[in-house]
This record gives C-alpha cells, sequence and structure tokens, in this order.
C-alpha cells in the first residue's frame, strides 16, 4: 500500500470543482495542488514558469494552425525539450514526486492517468448544469460577458480540456467509467459534494 | 525522448564538445540515406543508360509521396510511443506499435495499388514521355508491389528511435545502403537485369531490414515488442497518431509537388535529358543538406534545453557555432560544384551530353550555397526554442514559397537556365528572410540574459 493518499479531481470548466476541491483539502487538512502549485513544484527541472504555463491544458491549438504547425515542434525526428511533450512528462514527475512526499489533492492534469498504479487514489469528476456554469462566468468576468459568450468560452474551454487529456492519457475526457465517483455541484452544492468525497476517501483510503 | 536520459549535462558541458557529440550519430544517419539515392543513380546511370536515369527521376515524386505517408505513419507513432514510454505505460505503447503496423501495411497497400492501376497518367503528369516512361514503369511496379514494406521498415525505423534504440534504427538504415549496394552491383552489373534490378534491390534490403527489425521487437523482455491483439485498429489512436505526423506529411507533399514543377518545367524547356541532370545535382544537394540537416538535429536538444532553463548565452553560443558548421559544410558544397563538377557527375554518368547539362545545371544551382547553411540552421533554430511558426515559414520559403514563382517565371524568359537560377534565387531572398527574423530574436535573447 502507498504510504500516502491522493485525491484527483477533474471537473468541467467553471463547475465550482476548484471550491470542491479547495473544501475537501480543508477538511481532511491537507494541501491542494491546482495550476500555480504545480508549476512551482515543476522547477526543480531548471525550466521558467513560462513554458509550463503554455503547455498547460487549455492551450491546445486547433484548427488550420494545429494542422500546419500543431506537433512539428516535437516531430519525433529531433529531440526538443520544449514540446508539450517533455513538458508533460516533467509536469507528470511532479505529480508522481508530490504523492510520494504527501498526501494532496491534485485537479486536473491527468493526474488520475499519471497516478493510476497507485493503490490509494480516488478519481473524481465534478459536472454543474451549463446555466449554473454560464452564471458562474458571467459572474467572475464581470462587465462585458454575455451568457451567449460565456457558453461559447465554456465550450471552448471543456473542448481544450478534452483534448489534452484524451491525447496524453487516451482515455476519453469525462467518461464516467474513469472515475470513482462523479458528482453534479449543481444539484449537491458544494459543501455536500465535499462532505461525499471526504466520506468516500475515508472509506476507501483507509485514512 | 528516450534516448536522452542526462539532460544536465546539455546545460553545463562545453557547446563544442556536445554538439560534436550528438552530431556524429545523427550525420551518419543522414548520410546514410542520402547515400541511398547516390548508389541507386550512380548505378543506373552507369549500368544501364543516361534516359534510365530520367526514367528514374521522373518517379521520385511518386515515391517522396509514398514516403511521406511513410513518415506521418512513423513520426506520429514514434512521438506517441515515447511519449508512453516516459509514462511507463507500456500496454498502450504496445497497442501503438501493433497499430502502427497494421496501419502502415493499410496505407502501403492501398497507395501501391492506387498507384499501380494509374501508373501511366501519374509517371506522365511527373514529366514521363515515350522515350522514358518505359525506364519509369518497369522500376516503379516492383517498387510498389513492395510499397507496404518500405512503409513498415521507415515506420519501425522511428519507432526504434523513439524507443530508445538510436543504435539499432541506424543499423537497419546502414544495412539497407550496404545491402541495396551491393545487389545493386549484382542485379544491375552481373545480371544485367537493367533498371528493374535497382528496384528488385531496393526492395529485397527493405524487406530484410524489416525481418531484422521484427526479430529485434519479438525479444519479450524488451519494453515494447510485437505481440498478438494489439493490431485491431484503435480509432483514437489512429487519429492521434494521425494528427501528429500531419505537418512532416504535407512538407513531404509540398516537396513532391516542386519536383513536380521542375520536371515537368526542365522536359518543356529541355528534354528528358535535362531531367536525368537534374537528378545528378539533387542527389549532391541533398547530401549536402543532409549533413547540415545532421548538425541541427544536434543542436535541437542543446539550443531547446538552455532556453528553457534561461541560458540565453549558451542558446546563441551553440546557434552561432552550428550556423559556423553548417556554413563549412554548404561551403565546401559550393566549391565542389563550382571548381570539379565533373568529378561528381562521373560517378553518376559518362554520357556527354548529360554531364553538359549537368554541369551547367550545378554551377548555377550551387551559386548561393554557402550562405544556404545559415539559413537552414535558422529555421531549424527556431523549432528547438518552441517557435515552430517561424521555422515553418522558413523551410516552406526556400523549398515552395518563393521557389514556385520564380519556377514560373524565370523559365519563360531565360529557358531551361531560369529553372537552374530559381534555386539560387529563391535561396537568396529566403536568407534574408532568415536573417530579418533572427536578428530581433538574438537581441530579445540578449536581453534575457
Amino acid at each position: 500500500m502507498d504510504k500516502h493518499y491522493c485525491i484527483c479531481i477533474g471537473r468541467k470548466f467553471c463547475s465550482g470543482g476548484r471550491n470542491v476541491a479547495a473544501l475537501v483539502a480543508d477538511k481532511l487538512g491537507v494541501r491542494m495542488y491546482d495550476r500555480d502549485l504545480l508549476k512551482k513544484a515543476s522547477q526543480n527541472t531548471g525550466f521558467s514558469e513560462k513554458f509550463f504555463d503554455e503547455a498547460d491544458e487549455e492551450k491546445t491549438r486547433k484548427g488550420l494552425r494545429s494542422l500546419f504547425m500543431g506537433h512539428l515542434g516535437s516531430n519525433g525526428l529531433a529531440n526538443n525539450y520544449l514540446s508539450n511533450e517533455s513538458i508533460f512528462n516533467m509536469q507528470s514527475e511532479a505529480i508522481r514526486h508530490i504523492h510520494e512526499q504527501e498526501d494532496c489533492v491534485f485537479i486536473g492534469r491527468c493526474s488520475d492517468y499519471v497516478l493510476r498504479d497507485s493503490d490509494r487514489l480516488l478519481n473524481v469528476f465534478i459536472a454543474a448544469t451549463a446555466d449554473d456554469r454560464v452564471a458562474r462566468v458571467c459572474r467572475h468576468a464581470g462587465e462585458g460577458m454575455t451568457p451567449s459568450k460565456a457558453l461559447s468560452l465554456i465550450e471552448d474551454i471543456d473542448r481544450k480540456r478534452a483534448s489534452y487529456y484524451n491525447y496524453f492519457t487516451g482515455r476519453t475526457w469525462g467518461d464516467p467509467a474513469n472515475y470513482d465517483i462523479c458528482l453534479n455541484s449543481t444539484v449537491l452544492g458544494y459543501e455536500k459534494c465535499a462532505d461525499m468525497i471526504v466520506a468516500l476517501a475515508k472509506e476507501r483510503l483507509g485514512i | 525522448m528516450a534516448e536522452l536520459k542526462t539532460p544536465q549535462e546539455l546545460g553545463t558541458d562545453r557547446i563544442g564538445k556536445l554538439l560534436i557529440r550528438y552530431a556524429i550519430p545523427a550525420m551518419i544517419a543522414m548520410l546514410a540515406s542520402s547515400l541511398y539515392n547516390i548508389v541507386d543513380r550512380a548505378f543506373i546511370g552507369h549500368g544501364v543508360g543516361s534516359m534510365a536515369l530520367s526514367g528514374l527521376a521522373v518517379t521520385f515524386p511518386l515515391m517522396n509521396l509514398s514516403a511521406a505517408l511513410g513518415s506521418m505513419v512513423g513520426v506520429g507513432s514514434g512521438t506517441m510511443i515515447s511519449l508512453k514510454l516516459g509514462q511507463k505505460d507500456y500496454d498502450s505503447a504496445q497497442m501503438l506499435l501493433g497499430n502502427s503496423v497494421t496501419l502502415n501495411i493499410l496505407i502501403g497497400v492501398i497507395f501501391g495499388i492506387l498507384s499501380l492501376v494509374f501508373i501511366n497518367p501519374i509517371l506522365t503528369l511527373f514529366g514521363a514521355t515515350e522515350v522514358t516512361i518505359g525506364y519509369a514503369r518497369e522500376y516503379m511496379v516492383i517498387i510498389l508491389a513492395g510499397n507496404a514494406f518500405t512503409h513498415l521498415y521507415l515506420g519501425i525505423n522511428c519507432i526504434l528511435r523513439a524507443a530508445g534504440h538510436p543504435n539499432k534504427a541506424m543499423v537497419a538504415t546502414i544495412g539497407t545502403v550496404l545491402l541495396n549496394t551491393f545487389l545493386d552491383y549484382l542485379f544491375i552489373m552481373v545480371f544485367h537485369w537493367g533498371i528493374k534490378g535497382a528496384a528488385i534491390a531496393t526492395v529485397i534490403s527493405q524487406v530484410l531490414a524489416f525481418a531484422w527489425q521484427c526479430y529485434q521487437l519479438s525479444d519479450k523482455s524488451e519494453l515494447i515488442h510485437l505481440k498478438k491483439g494489439t493490431y485491431r485498429l484503435h480509432g483514437n489512436l489512429v487519429r492521434n497518431m494521425l494528427t501528429i505526423g500531419l505537418s512532416p506529411c504535407l512538407m513531404n507533399v509540398a516537396a513532391c509537388f516542386v519536383v513536380l514543377l521542375i520536371n515537368r518545367g526542365l522536359l518543356k524547356y529541355g528534354s528528358d535529358v535535362a531531367i536525368g541532370a537534374y537528378s545528378i545535382i539533387n542527389s549532391i544537394g541533398f547530401m549536402i543538406v543532409m549533413m547540415v540537416m545532421g548538425f541541427n538535429q544536434a543542436m535541437q536538444p542543446i539550443a531547446g534545453y538552455n532556453y528553457g532553463a534561461r541560458q540565453m548565452n549558451r542558446v546563441l553560443k551553440v546557434l552561432y557555432l552550428t550556423m559556423f558548421f553548417g556554413t563549412c559544410v554548404t561551403t565546401l558544397g559550393f566549391a565542389i560544384a563550382e571548381f570539379m563538377p565533373g568529378a561528381c557527375i562521373r560517378i553518376f554518368t559518362n554520357d556527354a551530353e548529360l554531364t553538359a547539362i549537368a554541369r551547367n545545371g550545378m554551377q548555377i544551382n550551387f551559386l548561393i550555397f554557402p550562405l544556404v547553411g545559415s539559413q537552414m540552421v535558422i529555421g531549424n533554430f527556431f523549432q528547438s526554442i518552441g517557435m515552430p511558426g517561424k521555422s515553418i515559414l522558413m523551410s516552406l520559403s526556400r523549398q515552395l514559397l518563393l521557389l514556385i514563382p520564380f519556377l514560373i517565371i524565370l523559365p519563360r524568359h531565360y529557358g531551361i537556365n531560369g529553372i537552374w537560377y530559381s534555386m539560387p534565387a529563391s535561396d537568396i531572398l529566403s536568407v534574408i528572410l532568415g536573417f530579418s527574423l533572427l536578428i530581433p530574436q538574438v537581441r530579445k535573447l540578449k536581453k534575457l540574459s
């Protein structure tokens, strides 16, 4: 059995997954790792933050641009330390390293796939209704955001997350079969979601 | 990737030492693949005749197209497999290997059959005439029959490299060249099978290389090996492989289109012999270009790593050093082409007419070559610091965007010399483009350091 447990939380854009993850981490008294923390953790590779940021889950190219230059930076004919693939590998190393050191909650970054061999892992997916997510986007973005713009932003980012996840893991993002539990934060509310995850974690992970 | 396990040295060792150490294996592989062309053409030129050489030349766009499809699968599966190996996800890597084999067979067979069915119109489109089409068809029918093996051999070589066996991939490449040379000699010079002999030699050496690769990959103790149950295609794996492989494939298709334009132009303003002359010039140019590519491949990890680590002085140092080596190589090519073209051409032919055309073409074609070295290095440099857009612009400009207008306009005024002059003309513009992209970038890098 692994020394430390880990809860990996995947989420649709603006479904409140981050809030739920923060509550879970708080209730269990462990740290939560999202983009910023992970970026810092990746830094023992000697690489600057910029590259991790550029290669992150929502930054895939689309359309014609991807046709001509999508993966040419990493065309397999030559080694390139700045390719998305090698940055993904460094990030994975960081995730594994953190998992060896402490109990924690990860948000996204294919952590469920990276840590798939761990026996103290709980995989969670958080979704919410479209109306609820649109309302959240509008609330956070402030002026100039209309519901229709918000909806297309949501669709866009979800699509990018899906293509990032599907590319690197070979699995299907948001497919319930990948997760131990999938929750709808609109129906349950953040607090209830967090309670359910914590209860399941205690039962399953031997906390 | 798998073969580079000690990135620290990239940040600390002496740049010159690193560059040479990374360049030597890359150069050997590059030289081997360009020797393949030279050997084939030399045996056909001397053993069969100068018209056969022209017949061979009109098949190259078709061969390029086939190689483009092969590289699509090879590059895609290689990249995906090295990613999966990095994640220790051996099942998926295995599955990718199996899928890539199936995909190579499928694409290879379909491409082979389609091209065989339409062989006459295709060869005519690529510049074959009544005189040359017989040779071209005789050669191509056999090559196309073995097309699936060509794809398999090239594809698995990409995978061997990606899976941390660059040496095995190199053995396969060099072995194929040596075997092909021996069989070419045997079939053409001893058995007098003509151009057919060269095709049979190519197919046999690739089939044997593929058999050797299969033997290497059948070792069950290896991380990835050929395994039952992995050959059924999976939609998402195929999609991922093909998306990655698409851009290198498009580049190859573009190259094929340019050769087509050149061949047709040479035919219109010159003759069949001119097409043969171009294939001689092209072989020599290709060898020089491949040597620069060897240095480029060596520069990539060094520049990329140090750029990532924000060691800009080292980034600039490796750039300048690679530009220096690249320039040395292309200047050497220039000197040979300008001052002793006869010696090069004699490798391929003794025919007086062919020699005269090739000599003239070669001296024009290589005019700007001393500057081309740095242009190629600059293009690759942008790729290694994570700017594929500029890198693609650079390689498309020299070989396509700037070349095509010249190829269309110049021959109208200067006839066949117009075609030869298009190449140095587009070279010079792309060198200017290269430096105008590079200079602001270097300033930026200096500011960052």
